[in-house]
Formats: structure tokens, C-alpha cells, sequence
């Protein structure tokens, strides 16, 4: 009879509840992480990551010293924000300012999540701070990058958050002082 | 990554090849618990890395492009397609360029020809993001935000009209595994091996204490559809508990609040971390009453003991060892002192 008790406890919430269990021991850390962050992708997982708290969890990952983590943090908060609940989350835990720290990461990857991550996090109230002059001089630059994918969404960005008389301020600016957000260290 | 450059490149530039064309080296560390049925590599998919722009790899160069775009088109509208001579192929092998009109048959279609054989070759596809225009980025970004929007709506429905009907606040989705489950059970009711979607896995240990109205969230107890044994063995358990900590207990306060739950007939039920906490250190603090109102080592204890934990039996070595490695662990954290309750208004952040 033991065994029938297991088996009617596989649903998918309680497999969650499993992984996320496991995330706190074990060494495999990244490929749950990795696993959490596609499980985001089904709007269905929404609430029961909601109620993990895994939205606070990707945002340590941008903390973190390994770029796996941070990357595999980054796109689940991607695939995240885009659930109204979920991104008022992001937002209430100070997300936009973890996440613009990471314009300037290294990896392409990481740094596309971050520009669509901000994108899904503007709203009205929003607009504002993610439209700093700094961030859009950033997508500026963005959008004349080499890679075709980090010039498209950063075009997207420019065309789609930002006015028009925004970015012709930061074009202007971009003659002047430069701020640094968006361009990576050095190795 | 953010080299601005003179945009002079022509259209007779050799395509780049990018780091996320590469197939990815399949994942051999994955325990037993999580191994899926194709290996995989360890990565994270976003709206970002999908495309309805597919690059095919590895296929045969005996010119079986027809045949190759007839294989695509059973899984949605082909728009374009090209073969891209200038991309550095394997010798023998052609690399093709596949824009579906639709990225749900982009993904269909990576998913089922991905390391499928075709005409004596091995196909690798994989998305290429990089062949789109601006407006292909915007439109893919809206389709999924607008998707995932709609999804939260009906989810919000769902909720909310069985909130009116039942007056229970269960989700959609235990609900729907409610119906699965009790459609195989029927179907396949002596056969549990090829049971569940998932392989069968026990819960780690924690505690069945229906502290429901500390949950912030409102995952309330769900009325069990299926009389599962799972809830047979809490109802049972249930009624002993009650009965001991009357029995020692019964001038502490919270006590009343354990029947008031208890008499709901909870069901399982998620507790977020803050409340097992919380659950433990109220333990930790009685611990050191109740031993005194034992009064020493007569021990007359009275009513039904406890049952005891069951020893569970995986059929497996080590998922054995997993799983007394969980217990272990649960007892030391159990045990470990200096355990701060948390208070869910200031949301302490996981650290890992």
C-alpha cells in the first residue's frame, strides 16, 4: 500500500515542490536551476512558482559568482515576467535595478534575457525608471551591435518603450558624457 | 557585444556561426529522479532563442531538399526556404534555412526532427534567431506576451468560478490531475509502472500539519474526488495526533486551531518554507514542556502510540540512499538550533 501512496502524488505542482526541495541540497544546483527556469515557460507553472517564491530565487541568482546561475536566473526571469502576477513580483523585490546590472554582462545570452526581461517589466508606473536616460543610450548602443539578435531587440525596445523624443535626447547625449551601463569589464 | 560597427556587411557575408547553433553536450550528471527519456543538455529556453527561422544540419547532400521541406510542411506552413551553401557544413551534408509561417510549427517541428535520421544522415536543428527582421522580433515577443496574458486570464477565471461553485479556492491544475489521474487508475489501475507522466518518486518528508490559515497564499483544502489512499493515511494518522496533544495539551491555545483545520479534512497541501520554519521552532519550543509534564521516566503513556514512519523501499539502490539522505537531512535541519521563524511581510530572500 506504500507504493500506491507514492503514486498518487505525482502531479506536477508536487514534482515542483520536489525540485525546488532539492535545489536547496544538492550539487546540482545549475540543471535545476535550468529546470525551473523552462518549467517558467508553461504559463500553467505560474502560480505554483508564484507560490515557491522562485521569482525572489532567480533574482539571487543575479548575485551570484557563477554565469551559469546568473544566465539561467536571467532567463527564467524572462520567461517569468511575462505573467502580470509574476512581474509585479520582480518589481516589488527591486528587480529592475539587479537586472540592468547585467546590460553589461559578457554573455549575449544573459544579456538578451535581461533587454526583454525589462521590457516585459514596463508599465505605466515603471516606465519611467526603465526609460533612464542611462538604460536607453545602453539600447542605443545596443542597436548597433554586431550580433543581429541584440540589434533587433534592442531596436524592438528603442521603437516600442521609449518615445521618440526620448531617444533623441540620448542620441544627443551620446556625443557628450556616456554613462557606463551596458559595457562590459574588461576581462 | 556592444562594438558599434559601420553597418556595411552585405548580403554575400558568410553567415556567422553562432555558439547556440552548437549542439550541446548531453547532461551526464542528472540523478535518477530527473532523467527524462532523451538525454539532454542543460539549458534554458526563452522567447529569446526561439524562432520560426530553423537551421537544418547534416542533411544528406543527395538532393533531397524536396523531400526535406515535405518532412517540415507536416508540421506547419513552410514560408521560405533556402539552402545555405555559404554555412560551414560537414563534408557531404547540406545546411538549410527553414522559415515556418508560425513559431508553434517551428517548435513542433525542432522537436520531432531533432537527431532524427533522414536519408542516411543524422539532422541537427536548431532555431536561428538571427535570421530575423525587427518586426519578426516584435511580433514573436508580442504573440508570447499576449499568450501567456491569456493563459493568466483564464487561469483567473477558472479560479474564480470554482471559488463561487465550491467555495474552495483549488487551482485548475490539481484539478486536472485529479481527472488524469483518475482516468488511468482506471484504465491501468494494476499496472503503477506506466502510471504517471512523471517517474514515481516518494514526497521528502515533511510535516502534514494543516496550518492552513498561516498560509498566505490560499492553496485550501481541495475535496478529494478519488478517495485516494494518500488521504486515507492522514485521516487516519489525523485523529491519533489530535487525541495525544489533547490529551498533554490541551490548555495551549493553538490546539484549537489544529481541530478547527484538521475538521476541514485537509488534503495535501503545499506549506511554503517561512511556515515550516515557523511550524519547527513552535515544535522546539514544546519539546521541553512536554517532556517535563511527562514527569520524568514512569511513562504511563496513554491512548494509541504513534504509528511509525514507514520505511520506504524504492526497488533501487540509489534512489535508496536518496531517500535516506533526505531523511537525514530533514532531521538535522529539524534539529539544528538557533532557527529563526520567518515572518512572510518581510520575504526573506533564499540563499542557496
Amino acid at each position: 500500500t506504500d507504493k500506491s501512496y507514492f503514486y498518487t502524488v505525482s502531479s506536477t505542482f508536487e514534482y515542483l515542490c520536489l525540485f525546488h526541495y532539492f535545489f536547496s541540497l544538492s550539487e546540482a544546483k545549475e540543471q535545476v536551476l535550468a529546470n525551473l527556469a523552462n518549467f517558467a515557460y508553461d504559463p500553467k507553472n505560474m502560480e505554483y512558482l508564484r507560490e515557491l517564491q522562485v521569482p525572489d530565487l532567480f533574482l539571487d541568482m543575479l548575485t551570484e559568482e557563477n554565469e551559469n546561475f546568473v544566465e539561467f536566473g536571467m532567463g527564467g526571469l524572462c520567461n517569468l515576467s511575462m505573467d502580470p502576477g509574476c512581474r509585479d513580483i520582480i518589481l516589488e523585490n527591486d528587480g529592475i535595478s539587479l537586472i540592468t546590472n547585467h546590460l553589461s554582462n559578457r554573455r549575449e545570452e544573459t544579456v538578451l534575457s535581461a533587454v526583454t526581461t525589462l521590457m516585459n517589466l514596463t508599465t505605466p508606473a515603471t516606465c519611467s525608471q526603465i526609460t533612464e536616460p542611462g538604460i536607453v543610450q545602453c539600447m542605443l548602443r545596443f542597436s548597433l551591435a554586431e550580433s543581429p539578435r541584440l540589434r533587433n531587440l534592442a531596436s524592438v525596445f528603442l521603437q516600442d518603450c521609449c518615445s521618440q523624443e526620448q531617444v533623441r535626447q540620448a542620441e544627443l547625449q551620446m556625443q557628450g558624457v556616456q554613462t557606463a551601463i551596458g559595457i562590459p569589464l574588461p576581462e | 557585444m556592444a562594438v558599434p560597427v559601420n553597418n556595411s556587411s552585405g548580403c554575400w557575408k558568410v553567415p556567422d556561426v553562432h555558439k547556440h547553433h552548437e549542439q550541446q553536450k548531453v547532461c551526464i550528471s542528472r540523478p535518477k529522479y530527473r532523467e527524462g527519456r532523451r538525454a539532454k543538455a542543460v539549458k534554458v529556453y526563452t522567447i529569446n532563442l526561439e524562432s520560426r527561422f530553423l537551421m537544418v544540419l547534416g542533411v544528406p547532400a543527395i538532393g533531397v531538399m524536396t523531400e526535406l521541406v515535405q518532412l517540415c510542411a507536416l508540421y506547419g506552413v513552410v514560408e521560405e526556404y533556402r539552402p545555405l551553401d555559404e554555412y560551414p557544413a560537414e563534408e557531404f551534408t547540406e545546411v538549410y534555412l527553414i522559415k515556418f509561417q508560425k513559431l508553434t510549427s517551428a517548435r513542433a517541428a525542432k522537436r520531432n526532427m531533432d537527431e532524427k535520421s533522414f536519408y542516411g544522415g543524422v539532422l541537427h536543428v536548431c532555431y536561428v534567431p538571427e535570421y530575423e527582421t525587427v518586426e519578426d522580433t516584435r511580433l514573436k515577443l508580442q504573440d508570447r506576451r499576449g499568450y501567456v496574458m491569456r493563459a493568466a486570464r483564464s487561469r483567473a477565471k477558472a479560479a474564480h468560478s470554482e471559488g463561487s461553485a465550491s467555495s474552495t479556492t483549488a487551482s485548475d491544475i490539481n484539478v486536472r490531475h485529479d481527472q488524469t489521474s483518475k482516468k488511468e487508475c482506471a484504465e491501468d489501475a494494476s499496472n503503477h509502472s506506466q502510471h504517471a507522466e512523471f517517474p514515481p518518486l516518494p514526497l521528502p518528508p515533511w510535516e502534514q500539519h494543516p496550518f492552513g490559515h498561516n498560509s498566505p497564499h490560499g492553496i485550501s483544502a481541495q475535496e478529494d474526488k478519488m478517495g485516494t489512499l494518500h488521504d486515507a493515511i492522514i485521516n487516519l494518522k489525523q485523529p491519533q495526533v489530535e487525541k495525544l496533544s489533547v490529551n498533554q495539551a490541551s490548555e495551549r491555545d493553538h490546539d484549537t486551531e489544529h481541530r478547527l483545520t484538521s475538521d476541514q479534512a485537509s488534503a495535501f497541501r503545499f506549506l511554503p518554507r517561512s511556515s515550516h520554519l515557523e511550524i519547527r521552532k513552535r515544535r522546539m519550543e514544546e519539546a521541553p514542556e512536554q517532556s517535563a509534564s511527562v514527569s520524568g521516566g514512569t511513562e504511563t503513556l496513554i491512548g494509541p502510540k504513534l504509528p511509525e514512519p514507514p520505511k520506504l523501499d524504492m526497488n533501487d539502490d540509489s534512489l535508496n540512499t536518496t531517500a535516506s539522505l533526505i531523511r537525514n537531512t530533514m532531521k538535522q535541519v529539524g534539529s539544528a538550533p538557533g532557527f529563526k521563524a520567518v515572518e512572510k511581510k518581510t520575504k526573506p530572500r533564499r540563499r542557496i
